[in-house]
C-alpha cells in the first residue's frame, strides 16, 4: 500500500515536466513575433523593438532552451535582472486582469473555490445519495425519476441550462441576484471589521458570525450552485446507481444473505464497498467537467472567479493568462488523478498487490 | 421418529415480462439429524431455487414461494418473520455456493467475512470469533490460518476459496449443510478433495448435508439419498442404490447415461438426453419429460404422472416407472462406442 502510494507520488514530477512541455510546445505554435506581442502592452513601432523584445525574451532559442527559460527563468542580457520563469511564479502580465497572471490566479481562485466546495453537496448529496436509492428501489418510483432526472441532466449543456435558470429565478422570480455578494456586503467584508481567514466568503462570514453576510453569499451561490452541479450529479447518480445495480447482483452478497446478515449490514458492508469503487474512479472527471464547467457558469452569473478569468481571456486573446489557466487547471487534475488512484487503492484491496 | 427437515408442497414462480416462470412445482423431501442428500438435475431444473426457497432468499420480487410448509425442529419457516428468519440462516441451516471466485466479497479480508457471522449467531467477542475462524480455516486444511485471516479472497486458489467458504459455513455450528454445486467450477481432482473433506467433517461434526449437482456420478461416495428433479418437479428419489441400480424414471437414467465411466474398459461416449430442456413458463399439464422420453406413452401427454412409491423408500413419477424398474430398457440409438 504505502510502496504503491510512494510509486505514484515519484511518477507525479513526471506527469508534471510532461504537462508543461505538452502546453509549452502549443506556444511555440506561434512564431517568436507573435509570441514578443505577449510580453508588451504597446504594439512596437520598429523592427529594433521587436527583435530587442525577442533578444530580450531568448524567444529566437532552440526549443528546450527557451523550455528551460521557461519554466525557471532568464537572465535580462541588459540590466542583469531575473525574468519569468513559472517555477519561480512569474507567468507574465495579464492584459485582461491588468495584473500579474499569477496575481489574477490568486485572487481568482478562492470564489471558484467556493464555489466547487459548495457543489460537492448537491454531487455527493444528491448524486450519489440518489443513484444508492435508485438501485435500492430498482423500478419503483424513486428510480425511475432519478432515471428522468440524469438523462436531462446530462442531455442540458450547462450554458442552457444555466441561461434557463437565469431567466427563471433571476428575471422572472427575483429569487436570487448574480455576482458574489450584493454591494453593501462586498463593500464590508473589506473593512477591518471583517476578517478574511479563508477568502471563501461563505465560511469568513460565519468566522465573523456574521449571519446576514453568510445567507447574502449563500443567496448568490445557489443558482450557480445548480448549474455547476446538475451534469456531474448526473452523472455521478448514474454510475452509482449501474454500479450498485450491479454490484448488488452478485453471488457474495447471496452469500452475506445467507449468513444471516441484517440488510443493512449487507448493504453498507458488502454492496456498498463495492458500488462506490467505480464512483471514486469518476471523481477525477467529476473535478474535469467542474473544470469546464466553471468557466461558463461564472461567465453567465457574473462571479468572479477563475472561469469567468479564463473566459474574459480567451474572448480578447489574453494567452498569457489563459496559459496560466491551462497550467493551473492541469496541475490541479494531475494532483485529483493521484488522489484519486489512492482512493481507489484504499478501496480495492486488488490493486494494491498488482 | 420427527424428522430434522421436512419440505412440503414447496412452489416457487418467478413473474416476470416473458411470464410466470415454474421453477419449483410442489416438491416433498425430508431430511433427517445427520442424513445426507442429493439433489441432481440438469441446469434449469429448479435445484437452485428449491434450496434458496428454504432459506428465504429467493429475490421478491420477481419470485415468490406460494406455497408448502418448510418445517425445521417443528416450526414453519416460511411463516417465520424476516427477523427470525435471519437467525436461522448461517446458525440452523448454512450454505455454500456455486463459484468461490465470486461468492466471496473480493474487497474484504477473510477474517472479516467468516467473524461477521461468528459475532452475530454465536455472540463472540472480536478475538473469540478471530480465534474460532483461524480453527475453521485449519479445520478445512488452510496452512497457516491465523496469519491468513488478513488476506483478501484473491490470495487464494480457486480450491482453496471453496474450502474457506465450506469453514464460513460450518463456523457457527449449522445443524444442515446446504451446498449448491460446491465443486462445478472447481477441476477434477480439486473437485475430488473438497468432496473428501466434505466427507470427513461429516464424519467429525454430524451435520445433515443437502448436496446439489447436475453430476450424478461425484455424490454416490458423499450421500445416502438422492432426489432428481426435472423442471421443478423430483421425479425420482430413493437411496442411492435405489436410484442407480433400480432405475424408475427414463429422466434418471438418461442422467446415468451421460455420466462419462473413468473405470469401466467398454469406454463409451458422454451421450446427452436429446431434445431441449422443458418450458417453465407453461402450467405443466402433461409430464414434462415427455417431449425427450423414449418410453413416452400416450398418457404422458395427457397426464402428468404423480411421484408414488415403487419399492419401500423409493418414488418415481413416471406411468411407466413399474416396467422400467423391472428392467424394461429401450436400447439407445446409435450409443455405438468411442
Ligand atoms: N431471479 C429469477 N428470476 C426469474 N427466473 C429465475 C430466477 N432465478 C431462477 N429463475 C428460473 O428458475 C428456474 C430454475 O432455476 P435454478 O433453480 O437456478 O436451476 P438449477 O437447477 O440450475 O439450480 C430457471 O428456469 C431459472 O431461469
Ligand atoms: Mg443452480
Amino acid at each position: 500500500m504505502t510502496a504503491y502510494i510512494v510509486r505514484r507520488l515519484l511518477i507525479l514530477p513526471v506527469i508534471l515536466i510532461g504537462v508543461s512541455l505538452l502546453l509549452f510546445a502549443m506556444l511555440q505554435v506561434l512564431g517568436p513575433v507573435e509570441r514578443s506581442a505577449l510580453y508588451v502592452r504597446d504594439i512596437p513601432h520598429t523592427e529594433g523593438a521587436i527583435q530587442a523584445i525577442i533578444r530580450r525574451y531568448g524567444l529566437d532559442e532552440p526549443f528546450f532552451v527557451q523550455y528551460w527559460h521557461w519554466m525557471v527563468g532568464r537572465e535580462d542580457p541588459e540590466t542583469g535582472e531575473i525574468v519569468g520563469g513559472i517555477l519561480r511564479g512569474d507567468l507574465g502580465f495579464s492584459r485582461t486582469g491588468r495584473e500579474p497572471v499569477i496575481d489574477l490566479l490568486k485572487r481568482r481562485l478562492p470564489p471558484t473555490l467556493e464555489l466547487a466546495l459548495w457543489s460537492m453537496i448537491p454531487i455527493v448529496g444528491i448524486g450519489i445519495w440518489l443513484g444508492i436509492q435508485a438501485a435500492l428501489n430498482h423500478n419503483k418510483p424513486i428510480d425511475q425519476a432519478a432515471r428522468v432526472f440524469a438523462i436531462l441532466g446530462y442531455s442540458f449543456p450547462t450554458f442552457v441550462f444555466g441561461l434557463l435558470v437565469l431567466l427563471v429565478f433571476y428575471a422572472r422570480l427575483d429569487w436570487f441576484q448574480p455576482g458574489r455578494l450584493s454591494t453593501q456586503f462586498s463593500q464590508e467584508i473589506l473593512k477591518p471589521g471583517f476578517t478574511q481567514y479563508t477568502k471563501l466568503v461563505t465560511i469568513d462570514a460565519l468566522l465573523n458570525l456574521r449571519f446576514d453576510i453568510f445567507l447574502d453569499a449563500l443567496r448568490h451561490l445557489v443558482l450557480p450552485v445548480i448549474t455547476l452541479s446538475y451534469l456531474s450529479w448526473a452523472l455521478l447518480l448514474k454510475v452509482t446507481r449501474s454500479s450498485m445495480l450491479e454490484a448488488l447482483r452478485q453471488d457474495y452478497v447471496l452469500t452475506a444473505r445467507a449468513k444471516g446478515l441484517s440488510e443493512r449490514v449487507v448493504i453498507n458492508r458488502h454492496v456498498l464497498k463495492n458500488a462506490l469503487i467505480p464512483v471514486a474512479t469518476i471523481a477525477g472527471s467529476t473535478v474535469a467537467s467542474l473544470l469546464n464547467g466553471v468557466v461558463i457558469t461564472e461567465t453567465i452569473f457574473d462571479y468572479p472567479g477563475l472561469g469567468s478569468a479564463a473566459a474574459a481571456a480567451a474572448l480578447s486573446l489574453d494567452v498569457l493568462t489563459m496559459l496560466g489557466y491551462a497550467l493551473f487547471t492541469a496541475v490541479l487534475f494531475v494532483v485529483v488523478n493521484l488522489i484519486v488512484d489512492v482512493m481507489y487503492a484504499v478501496l480495492d484491496p486488488r490493486v494494491r498487490l498488482e | 421418529m420427527s424428522h430434522l427437515l421436512e419440505v412440503k408442497n414447496l412452489v416457487t414462480r418467478f413473474y416476470t415480462e416473458d411470464g410466470i416462470v415454474h421453477a419449483v412445482n410442489g416438491i416433498s423431501y425430508t431430511l433427517d439429524e445427520g442424513e445426507s442428500m442429493a439433489i441432481v438435475g440438469e441446469s434449469g431444473s429448479g435445484k437452485s431455487v428449491s434450496v434458496l426457497s428454504v432459506m428465504g432468499l429467493i429475490p421478491s420480487p420477481p419470485g415468490k414461494v406460494e406455497a408448502g410448509e418448510v418445517i425445521l425442529n417443528g416450526r414453519d419457516l416460511l411463516k417465520l418473520s424476516p427477523e427470525e428468519m435471519r437467525h436461522i440462516r448461517g446458525k440452523e441451516i448454512a450454505m455454500v455456493f456455486q463459484d468461490p471466485m465470486t461468492s466471496l466479497n473480493p474487497v474484504l479480508t477473510i477474517g472479516r467475512q467468516m467473524t461477521e457471522g461468528i459475532e452475530l449467531h454465536l455472540g463472540l467477542s472480536k478475538e473469540e470469533a478471530s480465534q474460532r475462524a483461524a480453527e475453521m480455516l485449519s479445520l478445512v486444511g488452510i496452512p497457516n490460518a491465523e496469519d491468513r485471516l488478513n488476506d483478501y479472497p484473491h490470495q487464494f486458489s480457486g480450491g482453496q476459496r471453496q474450502r474457506i467458504g465450506i469453514a464460513m459455513a460450518l463456523s457457527c455450528n449449522p445443524t444442515i449443510l446446504i451446498a449448491d454445486e460446491p465443486t462445478t467450477a472447481l477441476d477434477v481432482t480439486i473437485q475430488a478433495q473438497i468432496i473428501d473433506l466434505v466427507k470427513k467433517l461429516k464424519e467429525q461434526l454430524g451435520m445433515a448435508i443437502i448436496w446439489i449437482t447436475h453430476d450424478l456420478g461425484v455424490v454416490a461416495g458423499l450421500v445416502e439419498k438422492v432426489a432428481v428433479m426435472y423442471a421443478g418437479f423430483i421425479v425420482e428419489m430413493g437411496s442411492v442404490h435405489d436410484v442407480y441400480k433400480d432405475t424408475s424414471h427414463p429422466y434418471t437414467l438418461g442422467l446415468l447415461e451421460s455420466i462419462p465411466k473413468i473405470d469401466s474398459k467398454e469406454k463409451r461416449r458422454l451421450i446427452p438426453i436429446p431434445g431441449l430442456p422443458p418450458d417453465l413458463l407453461k402450467e405443466p399439464t402433461q409430464c414434462p419429460f415427455a417431449p425427450r422420453c423414449r418410453y413416452a406413452i400416450d398418457k404422458c401427454w395427457e397426464e402428468n404422472p404423480p411421484l408414488v412409491a415403487i419399492a419401500p423408500n423409493h418414488t418415481a413419477a413416471c406411468w411407466r416407472a413399474e416396467e422400467i424398474h423391472e428392467g424394461l430398457r429401450i436400447d439407445l440409438p446409435a450409443g455405438e462406442p468411442a
